[in-house]
């Protein structure tokens, strides 16, 4: 191992330290060790070049239904014992629960290929101030301004409890992100890898200068409902939001859209999939709570199948645990979701649109009603209009107010390559990745417009 | 720095959640050859001190590689100094039994309320010891402490998933100890809320794709601060540091002390020293002290939120708003306090009873804004329909949407004094990699004129 990671070793020595300084009938340590690496710029220069090396751990201390947790970073004797009996002394003090089974069993986790790639752990602020230039240059070589980052970032995931439970992970992924902007319009590009070696920054130069050549002078286009392309940015926040309502808490306090829909049609001919073994994203084949993690089909062909869990939902909700638990106990998620290819490309998709939109990306998205899975948010980074089959003119940016599940009742292709994609405010741990497909959607409705 | 954190969440008659955290560390932002680096470190000894302070050099050296022209930075008087936040009943010092049983009792009192899916309480208490030193010879030792928390009541049916929440969603928090939470009445209000939520479910729909006179509540006013005056007077979104993200502002510099940003009623205030603030300290993470002065007076912009860097820039002095979300994150300029000021039209039930036709929104429950901040749209958690100056029929699913100085330019009315609270939005995003930041904002409720509410069919 590098200097970068922890490795298993210590992080198993400081996770079995809390579990022997914890008094309780059961306790759990969750250790997470991250170093965050990210190059950023703005105006075409590098403003803000930032790394850190962190690592925290979080005790769960249960005495019959009573529990809590304490975290720390100060890994030493003395911090890892204090926030040990710190979770102690609070769960010793916190009121019964009648619904808390306890910590889950070990069960065994399957083989997962590796989300660790040790080129991306090793890169220097050298290599990573490299690839900013090189986003900067494309751009200013045609008089553009270049926004954006490069990041790499290496993390590991430790769970052990008494009852003996022992899940570890480490984890690579690599990003660039790229806003190019000129006087009057701008376009948007990223890419993520595992491996930084693979991480295609003259691809993301190419897309984002290309596309803002043709972003310029956007004209005045009404709002209204239209046929839409989106790529694979603005699918992404779609799948993200149904991706908080597939799961069995959504469900158990009434506000998912496929709460008592199970074996129901709920979207269009489209098939989501939680798959944590996906070797094309950042796999990782157990949760927070050192569970297996399923391979769970949530949709398939527009049909709801089934939701996640985690421990503690699935005992309440009478549910078998999919190994769903995110860091915040009682929050099951999907972490590794796809959204299933299609068959054509993405220039097929904008040929097939009579009149249209083409959507690049979407910006602070809301809910609006959850049950409905309405979400406001504005359009972004390249919006232009499409007219028999082809890109017209840039538009200025739409809000849009739209059910996300229903304007997926109007799939009407679906590219056939998938972008790998991670959430742009993750705090610095990544939790979760997807894997999407540019759409074609019958409908999307518009409901303003801003000024530019 | 250090920070301590304890959060607990009581749901549906359960403790689903406690959390006790600390974390300590110390981040070093250095600038060699006319560029930025920054490196940070949890092991906190003198080895690894050598060791981040040449990392953040070598980042400086690699940041050079693209640079145009050498970062330059206002002057500020390197001082030493110490600053604590005030507070009466220290958080920490309590017990947690005494803690708990606030969130218990209100959440019980929520759920005697048939008709309820799920019932919330929740607290939060934070606490920040910092040290800033700097090489031109700052010294200073802060303690920032802060308490929030709040209930919410959740129903569900006819399709309809409804919330009320009080005193503001669970995001409520100011700068100070356990006797914030205590001045907010939570038993009292428990069962109100409880009430409302169940009354939502059966409410007519707000009017549809209506122009109309809107009234805000204090807490949403507040809101709507932050989004659409807090985030545009940034002065480095303004000069294009956040263009791939957070987004840029349309306030650029050209219009500063010239641009009308609102009607003469509107008057907006920085100032990171007003009481219980969240963005109240006594120096920002540059070692500046905190000020005060205004973002809009008169309905004017004349002022901008700066680091020292972009004062620069502008060729003034920063006034004091650069933090930095722990110790693991380089320092970014955030809002202190950005308050719109108290007018004089008396009351809530005042400025009621002066509205012929109109809607009082209340609590905010979705928010969104553009990346130049100008077209927005928010929903609240609840409202009433206003007729002839009186409060008629509640409406569920309530929103408005506009652009920012249309809107603000259409505000004709703000209460006194007397129903100014000073609100917080405890968790304000922006920067990569990203950073949550804490941020006051004092309001009153308002009145809008020609607004178009109803978005949602």
């Amino acid at each position: 191992m590098n200097g970068i990671l922890f490795g298993e070793r210590e992080l198993r020595t400081i996770a079995e330290r809390a579990m022997r300084a914890a008094k309780g009938d059961q306790a759990e340590a969750l250790v997470i060790g991250k170093t965050v690496s990210l190059t950023r710029f703005a105006n075409s220069a590098i403003h803000q070049n930032v790394t850190s090396r962190e690592a925290e751990l979080r005790v769960r201390v249960v005495l019959g239904t009573r529990r809590a947790t304490a975290t720390t970073n100060r890994l030493d004797d003395d911090g890892i014992r204090r926030a040990a009996e710190l979770a102690s002394d609070l769960a010793r003090r916190a009121p019964e629960d009648p619904t808390f089974p306890g910590l889950p069993a070990p069960r065994p986790i399957p083989s997962a290929p590796s989300g660790y790639v040790e080129k991306t752990a090793e890169a220097t602020p050298l290599d990573r101030a490299r690839a900013a230039k090189t986003l900067c240059d494309k751009a200013s070589a045609v008089k553009l301004i270049a926004a954006g980052f490069v990041a790499t970032n290496v993390q590991e995931i430790a769970v052990a409890s008494t009852l003996g439970t022992w899940a570890y992970a480490p984890q690579t992924y690599a990003e660039a992100q790229i806003a190019a902007i000129g006087g009057d319009g701008s376009a948007f590009a990223q890419r993520v890898s595992t491996d930084v070696t693979g991480l295609d920054v003259e691809g993301a130069a190419a897309e984002a200068v290309g596309k803002a050549a043709i972003a310029q002078h956007p004209r005045d286009l009404a709002p209204d409902t239209y046929e839409v392309v989106l790529t694979p940015y603005a699918v992404r926040d779609m799948v993200s939001f149904l991706g908080m309502q597939l799961n069995g808490l959504a469900v158990e306090e009434g506000r998912s859209f496929v709460g008592g829909k199970i074996g129901q049609k709920v979207t269009g001919p489209i098939t989501l999939v939680e798959d944590p073994f996906d070797s094309r994203s950042i796999p990782r084949p157990f949760d927070f709570e050192g569970q297996p993690s399923d391979r769970v089909a949530l949709i398939e062909n527009g049909v709801a199948r089934a939701v996640v869990y985690d421990s503690v939902t699935a005992h309440r909700n009478k549910a078998i645990n999919t190994g769903h638990a995110l860091p915040f106990v009682g929050l099951p998620a999907p972490m590794h979701l796809r959204l299933e290819a299609g068959d054509k490309t993405r220039e097929q998709l904008v040929a097939g649109v009579k009149k249209g939109v083409l959507v690049t990306r979407f910006w602070y998205t809301r809910w609006v009603h959850q049950l409905r899975t309405i979400v406001t948010g504005m359009t972004r980074d390249g919006t232009f209009a499409i007219v028999d089959g082809e890109i017209a003119h840039p538009v200025k940016n739409f809000r849009f107010t739209q059910s996300y599940h229903e304007a997926l009742g109007g799939v009407r292709g679906a590219s056939k390559d998938l972008s790998l994609l991670v959430a742009g405010e993750q705090f610095g741990l990544m939790t979760s990745c997807q894997r999407v497909p540019a759409l074609h959607l019958a409908a999307f409705t518009f409901t303003g417009s801003t000024r530019y | 720095m250090r920070r301590d954190e304890e959060n607990a969440l009581v749901k549906n008659g359960r403790l689903d959640a406690v959390d006790r955290s600390d974390s300590f560390g110390f981040g070093v932002r250095a600038m060699a050859d006319g560029a930025w680096g920054f490196a940070a470190s949890q092991i906190v000894s003198a080895p690894e001190a050598d060791r981040v302070g040449a990392l953040a050099v070598e980042i400086a050296k690699a940041s050079a590689l693209t640079k145009k022209r050498d970062a330059t930075l206002a002057p500020v008087e390197a001082v030493r100094a110490t600053y604590e936040t005030p507070v009466d009943l220290d958080p920490f010092a309590m017990s947690f039994d005494d803690r708990i049983k606030l969130l218990m009792a209100a959440e019980a009192r929520m759920r005697e309320r048939k008709g309820l899916r799920t019932t919330r309480a929740a607290y939060a208490v934070w606490r920040e010891d910092k040290l800033f030193m700097s090489s031109e010879g700052a010294e200073i030792a802060q303690r920032l402490t802060e308490v929030g928390g709040g209930i919410a009541a959740e129903a569900v049916g006819n399709g309809e998933l409804q919330i009320r929440t009080y005193p503001d969603g669970l995001r409520y928090q100011n700068a100070g100890g356990w006797e914030i939470l205590t001045r907010w009445d939570l038993m009292v209000n428990a069962e109100r809320v409880a009430d409302e939520a169940v009354a939502l479910l059966s409410a007519k729909p707000c009017p549809q794709d209506t122009i109309t006179s809107v009234i805000l509540s204090g807490n949403q006013l507040s809101l709507q601060c932050h989004e659409s005056c807090g985030h545009p007077i940034e002065l480095d979104r303004a000069l294009g540091s956040e263009a791939a993200f957070a987004g840029t502002s349309f306030l650029t510099p050209d219009k500063l002390g010239t641009f009308r940003y609102g009607s003469a009623q509107v008057n907006i205030r920085i100032d990171a020293t007003s009481k219980g603030g969240l963005g109240t300290f006594g120096f920002d993470d540059e070692g500046v002290p905190a000020s005060e002065g205004w973002a809009v007076k008169d309905g004017i912009f004349v002022g901008y939120l700066m680091s020292r860097e972009t004062a620069a820039a502008l060729g003034t002095r920063s006034n004091g708003t650069m933090r930095a979300d722990g110790w693991a994150r380089v320092p970014i300029i955030r809002m202190t306090n950005v308050s719109v000021m108290p007018g004089n039209a008396g009351t809530l039930d005042d400025l009621i009873a002066d509205t012929d036709d109109g809607i009082l929104m209340d609590t905010n429950r979705s928010w969104s804004i553009d990346d130049k901040r100008f077209n927005f749209q928010f929903g609240t958690e609840i409202g009433w329909e206003i007729k002839k100056g009186k409060r008629r029929d509640m409406v569920r699913n309530p929103t408005y949407t506009g652009l920012t100085p249309e809107f603000w330019g259409s505000c004709d009315a703000i209460c006194s004094e007397s129903e100014w609270v000073m609100w917080g939005t405890p968790n304000c995003g922006k920067g990569q990699p990203g950073q949550g930041a804490h941020t006051g904002h004092g309001a009153a409720p308002a009145r809008f004129r020609d607004v178009r509410v109803g978005v949602i069919k």
